[in-house]
């Protein structure tokens, strides 16, 4: 894809056609996706699809046994995960996975720990706080001391810490009061409107369906139906799974 | 009184060296969960890798002034050592992690007597002690029965350093940073970009260079070192390390001290048979290990690095 106006700054990731298993029991099968640049792709399934399996295998830590994963022009295939967030893929992890033991400012410098330049680092964690004024205020505070609300902030800022390409966002509503959750799809997409693309894995099929650009559905390991928002809605199996 | 202070000052000595031990076991633990027993007879590679320098320097450079000596031989021990921690956490420990736990603590058992046993074969004379040159000058400081050596001060305030440096690593830089991630949660640290392998043998370079230092201050302490000194070194720095709460590396250096402590307190309470001195304290360390299971200051979670 070509971009002339600079908004779209990669090519999009490729995933094409992998199979990956945990040992012996394999989770997905010929799983198939585009994830374009400057767009919310959306990524909905039940319980146990392999939402985050496929998420492990883009990022390295659970490589595919066959088919390849190809970002911005490349093969990542295999590549360790360092390299790949080298690449500028940057994860909001299921279940937060915040440094209990660091405070939430070093947690945040985490997020851009490959980020050698001081002033955009300093640049960059002055966003975060604008965006979530309470880490300001809590800044040396040990993260696993914090509340669940502010732990998900913390997780949330150092996703945007490296100012990645693409973000990749496994459930960051989970266990958040309803106005959390509203902020959450408010700060996604701002922040794609800005410039990162984002893959986004998500509960709340009908605030996710609303922001979304694109989306796919996974069901035991397959891709059962992919397009866009309003044609989701109308899926079968989406609306059987989700919609009553 | 002065024989008492006299105890007390060798035990700060002694205690300052099972610091150093205990501080590689808490750092191999917090980053990849792994005991190394082996790390004992990494102290002893690095007080022989120390005399085989000397050597070298005594018979190249025989006017050698004694700083320069002493420099030269801790860095060569260091380095010595630091690259054997490296090739060991690459080729044995880091592949073993695919397993259970308990095969990596059978392997570095076994890695550790083919540490010693290197060493008693293949070094010259190896199987007998050897003697330890007095690096430094053999200066000391009398009043009454008490004797302050020049050397073990220097060794001290050396050891000191040593430990305030690690300090300084681990929090103020950004390695340090990232083997405290690792050691929180290792995979989300590989998530934020940080490359795991490079972080685990930067670790076990660190870890391993600390116990060369340890190597080469038991060697001019008892100006003697054999093959088997690991043995006893690596029991002692591990107790430390599991006093303090193992993966705390405050903790490993207060355990080192305790240690240290129980052995003079051994000393003094029996001194018609101060040979028990180690019965003593590794009794005492039992009896802590039940009162306190997860170390003397380890939090709730068990605090890691
Ligand atoms: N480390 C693992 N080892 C073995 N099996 C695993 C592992 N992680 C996940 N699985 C299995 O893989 C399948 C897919 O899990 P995954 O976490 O990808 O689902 P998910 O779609 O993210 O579900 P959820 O919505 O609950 O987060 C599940 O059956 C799960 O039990
Ligand atoms: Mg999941």
């Amino acid at each position: 894809m070509t971009d002339p106006g600079g908004k779209f700054r990669f090519k999009p990731l490729f995933i094409d056609g992998i199979h990956v298993a945990y040992g012996k029991a394999g989770v997905l099968s010929d799983v198939s996706m585009e994830i374009l640049p400057g767009r919310i792709t959306c990524l909905l399934g039940a319980n146990g699809a392999g939402k985050s399996t496929l998420i492990r295998a883009v990022l390295g830590l659970t490589p595919p046994r066959q088919g390849s994963i190809a970002f911005d022009g490349m093969d990542i295939t295999g590549a360790p995960t360092h390299a790949i967030v080298g690449k500028g893929i940057a994860c909001i992890p299921e279940g937060r996975r915040i440094f209990p033991k660091m405070s939430a400012q070093e947690n945040l410098l985490m997020g851009a720990f490959q980020e050698r330049s001081k002033e955009l680092i300093r640049a960059r964690l002055e966003k975060v706080y604008g965006l979530f004024p309470r880490l300001a205020e809590r800044r040396a505070q040990l993260a696993g001391t914090m509340s669940g609300g502010e732990q998900a902030m913390v997780s949330i800022g150092r996703g945007l810490m490296s100012a990645p390409k693409l973000l990749i966002i496994d459930e960051p509503s989970l266990g958040l009061s309803p106005a959390l959750v509203n902020e959450n799809f408010r700060i996604i997409r701002r922040i794609c409107e800005e410039g990162t693309a984002v893959f986004l894995v998500e509960q709340n099929v009908r605030q996710t369906l609303a922001i979304a650009h694109y989306g796919y559905v996974l069901s035991q390991g397959r891709v059962v139906a992919g397009g866009l928002p309003a044609e989701l809605k109308e899926n079968e199996q989406v609306r059987k799974a989700y919609f009553g | 009184m002065d024989l008492l202070l006299q105890y007390c000052l060798n035990g700060l000595m002694l205690g300052m060296m099972y610091a150093l031990v205990a501080v590689g076991f808490t750092l191999f633990f917090g980053v990849l969960d792994v005991i190394v027993f082996s790390h004992g007879d990494t102290v002893m590679i690095g007080s022989f890798a120390g005399l085989a320098t000397y050597w070298w320097l005594h018979s190249t450079y025989p006017g050698l002034p004694a700083g320069w000596a002493v420099l030269l031989v801790l860095l060569a021990a260091a380095a010595t050592v630091a690259l054997l921690g490296i090739i060991v956490a690459d080729a044995m420990i880091v592949p073993l992690r695919k397993g259970p736990a308990l095969n990596t603590l059978l392997a570095t058992m076994m890695l550790g007597t083919v540490l010693r046993e290197s060493i008693r074969l293949f070094f010259p004379d190896g199987s007998n002690p050897q003697t330890f040159p007095a690096l430094l000058p053999g200066w000391s400081w009398r009043g009454g029965n008490l004797i302050l050596r020049f050397d073990n001060l220097v060794l001290f305030c050396g050891g000191a350093l040593i430990i305030f440096l690690v300090h300084m690593i681990i929090n103020r830089t950004r390695l340090g940073m990232a083997i405290r991630a690792v050691a929180q949660d290792e995979e989300a640290a590989r998530i934020m970009g940080v490359n795991f392998r490079f972080v685990v043998l930067a670790t076990f370079a660190l870890g391993s260079a600390v116990a060369a230092f340890a190597g080469v201050m038991n060697g001019m302490y008892y100006s003697e070192i054999n093959f088997s000194v690991g043995l006893l070194l690596g029991a002692i720095g591990f107790s430390a390390a599991v006093i303090g709460g193992l993966g705390n590396i405050y903790g490993a250096i207060l355990g080192g001290f305790i240690f240290a402590f129980l052995q003079t307190i051994g000393a003094v309470a029996i001194p018609f048979a101060s040979a028990y001195k180690d019965v003593f304290a590794f009794g005492a360390v039992i009896l802590i290990m039940a009162w306190r299971p997860t170390g003397l200051i380890a939090e709730p979670s068990s605090q890691r690095v």
